[in-house]
């Protein structure tokens, strides 16, 4: 048969051709003109996971567990993923919740762009692992819920709360305030060295990029996670507190308004920081019901919330008179020889001016702190605010006793590594000025109208670890290292901040504070504070009774010991417990013996048990 | 002589004088369709790792590729005259394999197409595909067939039916199609260009009736008709007459606007008789009367496509042409869904693509059927365009390179088979390429030795190969 269509091939393979470069132009216009599907796809495929870090660990100085970590989990629902068909009844029954939880939660307003069907949102939140474990087996059941792992906190004990803080999610102001670094529900310390070491504590959220198919299911990590981030985990923090000291003063405190702050005197460190009433931590941890327990412990009276050892600021009483005496001998105003005589009470012109109680005559200051004379440093006080010959201008003598309190921390936060520290106040020649010109213009004042802060009431006031403080600076004989609670952390080398480790000098001559010492140890073994006495470790401390105008006067006692190479300083502040020898100076003398000795020597338990049984909680009326 | 070639051995035997560029092509597009594969089922191998390779899906289909190799050989090294005498053998037992699966196939979504033994099965409307290129080609290349007579037209037209009707009762629609491919060796052959005119303007009425509502076609016919007519007319009056067309065209244009459709149809029909009159006047008539039956014919497809469209077909295959044809009517995250994923997994390569292995549009199931309909996805994703257009042009080399080979045939049988095997391999890569990127319906035909599959693969390793046995043999024809 002849070809008589061979011409034809040529139309054959110009339709091949035009069928190719259609299809080629077609593949061009998909891949390289139309930029709207060169962006899109890699973010409907992959999936920016975050990874949570655990949170730093806290620990006592002995290594004790303070804060650990509890996994808590929230179980998120993504929507489109819901299985309509799901046996609705079963799941409510496995979380114990209602129905109409069910559907309110389930049927949010989809147009709120908050929301997207496609992005997981909290279903549950913190449930506990208990929780979880019953319901892990059967979640696959349930398609479209998944559970996401966090971290909250557990506390192994109840004690501490106050120096240790609580976690909670961040608020609005939080986000605002450190833009970027935290996402709506993280958490975030909110107090005590929760907060003063978030940054630490915190360590760094990861990023863990997963593949998803076309149902949102997780496929595998994205190149087998060459470009995931790991979490790195908060510092773990040691804490110089030590927990059988703080379980101790707890106890001593129970049922008593007050606090204790111990020190040791040579490094700075906090022992043990009790106020009271305090409450459990466990009560504030996350969980379901945090709600409720932070609402009570807000409303409560007793102010339990309120860490009397930072925040609160007291009269120091008597114990203000170690500073006088200091003070006096070192701007040479006092001979320590000084023999001032006493007729149980300040006179000043033949007026009775302010009490004293009846003791010996006061020979020296040794005898005068031990018999803690009011006569004697109203006297030593005025001498330093009028000083020699300058009667007319107190302002100039006050001037130079407070560049002493600034020295000693007083007036000022002493930086503890904790927030919301209170300043306590002392009052400054301008404060009298403009104190006594307001009651009379142009009025001058002198000594005698302030002689009561020479004995440590009137305006001044004090922080409990102000007083912890004084006790340690006079433990050195003359020196102080800023209080604090950080001891270490556990990895790394990570050194402390250079103000808890340099010496604070209160420019004080060391030698002056040897008859302060004395006169101290004769207060526990032959003063106002025999019950402090402890057989076979020196104590030396000084009660002060802060009067109250509003009931009973509060009792602070303050003390370091052993004499030599002091190991404790220690303050205890009981509120409304009259005098200072009756309960501050017991509680503050057994928590000494306990942290020196481990534990109570028979002769002394009757007080101890007398410490721990007393209550002294207002009574409120019915 | 003898000697040497006994040296040569079986290698010798079954590659030696073979036309190398269709074989590298071939393999070339085997290899690179495995690799995708492989790409795609990427994650089967993660989580098998090596000593579970076989049961991936890259795994079977290296066995599959194992297996057509075999079969090549055997081609290679079988008789090459058995093809032209055994053709309607062949084509027999293949359509009677069609029958067998209606009643002992296994049914896979829905459709009973394929043969299942152990692991594998096989789908026989591949192997028709080749035994009707066989039947086809012994036919045209007989003496006595002549294209020009209706009796020779009606017998192709028997032998394409029968195959395409056993699929449809499958039912494969996709298959099936694929037989419209022998257009391509009957225009070769000499089949009338008024065929191919007539079947592709009614095909683009077709079209149209399923994208614009009747009327306004038959209007456009309409004034298309009375336009024809005007330029037909002796000078002195074609001037007037296509202003009188231009002025009729706006004014209905703007009373179609006004809702006046009919009255306008009615108008320009006025029109067209007016102007055939005047062509009849001007001995123009047969022109006049061919314009009137295109016309009406074209009003009847238009209204039959309209009609089908809104009252027989199932609102699901209204989505499918609405997805080709109008796509933006469509829901995105509904019947657009598959077609969007794999335009985007595409259009997300770029020029140069993400690289192998490193899709993930293709590996997450975002594209349907991955591996098998919408392979070129992979390709597209992971290539990019420069790898795209490699994939087109390597198809296009090869089918103009089966064309060569057609024409240097002396046998007509030979060449007739080869232009068969060049339409089909055509007509599997325009829609199969052309449906990932929205250029055609979605018609689930797989792209040749690319897509995985056994009896794909095998049934174009057959073509090629008994092409190539033939080529050796050319010139002992």
């Amino acid at each position: 048969m002849s070809d008589t269509n061979s011409q034809r091939q040529y139309t054959i393979r110009l339709v091949f051709i035009i069928g190719s470069v259609m299809l080629i132009l077609r593949a061009m216009q998909l891949q390289v003109l139309d930029p709207t599907y060169s962006s899109s796809p890699d973010a409907t495929a992959i999936d920016e996971q975050i990874v949570y870090p655990s949170r730093g660990i806290i620990y006592d100085r002995n290594g004790k567990l303070l804060v650990y970590n509890v996994p808590m989990y929230d179980l998120m629902a993504t929507f489109n993923q819901l299985d309509p068909e799901m046996d609705t009844t079963a799941f409510c029954n496995l979380l114990g919740i209602d129905r109409e939880y069910f559907e309110k939660t389930l049927n949010k307003n989809w147009r709120d762009p908050r929301f997207s069907k496609s992005v997981p949102f909290p279903f549950l939140t913190n449930l506990s692992a208990e929780q979880f474990a019953a319901l892990e087996e059967r979640l696959y059941q349930f398609p479209g819920f998944e559970a996401r792992l966090r971290h909250a906190r557990g506390y192994p004990h109840h004690n501490a709360s106050h120096a240790l803080g609580y976690i909670r999610e961040v608020d609005q102001n939080d986000l605002k305030k450190y833009e970027g670094l935290y996402a709506p529900r993280d958490y975030i310390g909110k107090s005590g060295l929760e907060l003063a070491y978030e940054p630490l504590l915190k360590g760094e959220k990861g990023v863990k990029l997963v593949l998803k198919d076309n149902l949102g299911r997780e496929v595998g990590p994205y190149k087998n996670g060459g470009l995931d981030e790991p979490a790195i985990s908060g510092q773990d923090l040691i804490t110089t507190i030590d927990l059988e000291l703080q379980q101790y003063g707890e106890a001593l405190m129970q049922n008593k308004i007050g606090a204790i702050v111990a020190i040791e005197p040579a490094s700075g460190e906090v022992l043990a920081m009790v106020s009271s009433p305090g409450y459990d931590p466990n009560l504030l941890a996350i969980g379901r019901g945090k709600g409720n327990a932070y609402g009570h412990l807000s409303i409560d009276p007793a102010q339990p919330l309120f860490n009397r050892a930072l925040q609160g600021k007291y009269p120091p009483g008597s114990i203000f008179k170690t500073i006088v005496a200091l003070v006096g001998m070192q701007t040479g105003e006092l001979d320590p020889d000084r023999t001032i005589p006493c007729q149980g009470a300040y006179y000043f012109n033949g007026m009775r001016l302010t009490g004293c109680h009846g003791h010996p005559t006061c020979f020296d200051v040794e005898t005068a702190i031990e018999h803690s004379c009011n006569a004697y440093f109203v006297t030593a006080f005025r001498e330093i605010v009028d000083g020699p010959g300058t009667f007319r201008n107190p302002e100039k003598g006050l001037d130079v006793f407070n560049s002493y309190l600034d020295k000693f921390g007083l007036g000022k936060a002493l930086g503890i590594d904790l927030p919301r520290e209170a300043a306590g106040f002392y009052p400054t020649s301008k404060y009298y000025t403009d104190k006594f010109n307001a009651q009379q213009e142009g009025q001058r004042w002198n000594s005698i109208w302030i002689r009561s802060v020479g004995i440590g009431q009137g305006e001044i006031e004090m922080t409990n670890l102000q007083m912890a403080n004084l006790a340690a600076i006079i433990a050195n004989r003359g020196y102080y290292i800023t209080p604090h609670l950080v001891k270490g952390f556990r990895s790394g080398s990570m050194a402390l901040p250079d103000k808890y480790v340099v010496r604070n000098n209160v420019g004080i001559d060391s030698a002056h504070f040897e008859p302060i010492i004395e006169g101290m140890e004769r207060v526990t073994v032959s003063g106002t504070a025999r019950s402090a006495y402890i057989p076979g470790i020196p104590v030396c401390g000084k009660t002060g009774t802060a009067e109250n105008n509003f009931g009973e006067d509060h009792s602070v006692f303050f003390a370091f010991a052993p004499k030599k190479n002091p190991k404790i300083a220690i303050v205890a502040y009981v509120e409304n417990s009259g005098f200072g020898g009756t309960y501050a100076a017991p509680i503050a003398s057994l928590m000494i013996e306990k942290y020196i000795r481990d534990s109570i020597s028979t002769g002394r338990l009757w007080l101890e048990k007398r410490m721990l049984d007393a209550d002294l909680m207002p009574k409120t009326e019915p | 002589m003898r000697r040497r070639r006994q040296q040569a051995g079986v290698g010798g035997a079954v590659l030696g004088r073979i036309d190398w560029m269709t074989f590298c092509l071939f393999l070339g597009l085997a290899v690179i369709g495995w690799m995708m594969i492989f790409s795609v089922s990427y994650e089967e191998y993660r989580q098998l790792g090596p000593s579970g390779f076989l049961s991936t899906s890259a795994g079977k289909q290296a066995i599959w590729l194992g297996i057509c190799g075999g079969i090549f050989a055997f081609i290679m090294l079988f008789d090459h005259k058995f093809w032209q005498t055994f053709a309607y053998p062949v084509y027999a037992f293949s359509m009677l394999m069609l029958v067998l699966v209606l009643f002992l196939g296994t049914n896979i979504k829905g459709a009973t197409s394929w043969f299942s033994f152990g692991g594998f099965s096989f789908q026989p409307s591949e192997l028709a595909k080749f035994g009707t290129c066989l039947g086809v080609s012994a036919f045209l290349s007989a003496y006595s067939t002549d294209l020009r007579n209706a009796r020779a037209q009606l017998t192709v037209l028997g032998l394409l039916l029968v195959p395409m009707l056993l699929i449809l009762l499958q039912p494969d629609a996709g298959s099936a199609l694929v037989f419209t491919s022998f257009l391509v060796v009957l225009f070769r052959q000499g089949l009338s260009s008024t065929y191919y005119i007539v079947g592709g303007l009614s095909i683009m009425l077709l079209i149209l009736g399923l994208v614009f509502p009747p009327l306004p076609i038959m209007i456009a016919l309409a004034l298309l008709g009375t336009a024809v007519l005007a330029y037909q007319l002796p000078a002195q009056y074609k001037g007037y007459a296509l202003g009188g067309v231009a002025v009729l065209g706006a004014g209905s244009y703007f009373l179609y606007g006004l809702d006046y459709g009919w009255h306008v149809l009615g108008a320009l029909a006025v029109a067209f008789l007016v102007a055939a009159f005047a062509a009849y006047q001007n001995r123009n008539g047969r022109l006049a009367f061919l314009l009137a039956i295109f016309l009406l014919a074209g009003s009847g497809l238009a209204y039959a496509a309209s009609y089908g469209f809104n009252q027989v077909l199932k609102p699901h295959q209204q989505d499918r042409i609405n997805v080709w044809l109008q796509p933006e009517k469509c829901d995105e995250r509904g019947s657009l869904y598959n077609l969007a994923q794999s335009k985007t997994a595409i259009g997300s390569g770029g020029l140069e693509g993400k690289g192998f292995l490193n899709g993930t549009m293709t590996k997450l199931n975002y594209v349907p059927e991955q591996s098998t309909d919408f392979i070129f996805c992979t390709i597209g994703e992971e290539q990019g365009f420069i790898g795209a257009m490699g994939i087109v042009v390597l198809f296009l080399l090869l089918m103009l390179r089966i064309t060569v080979l057609a024409e240097r045939q002396r046998s007509a049988f030979a060449r007739n088979y080869a232009y068969c095997v060049a339409g089909i391999v055509f007509i599997h890569v325009f829609i199969n390429i052309g449906m990932t990127m929205g250029l055609m319906p979605i018609i689930g035909i797989p792209l040749p030795l690319i897509s995985k599959g056994g009896s794909s693969l095998l049934g174009f390793t057959l073509m090629i190969a008994v092409l190539l046995k033939m080529d050796k043999h050319r010139m002992r024809a």
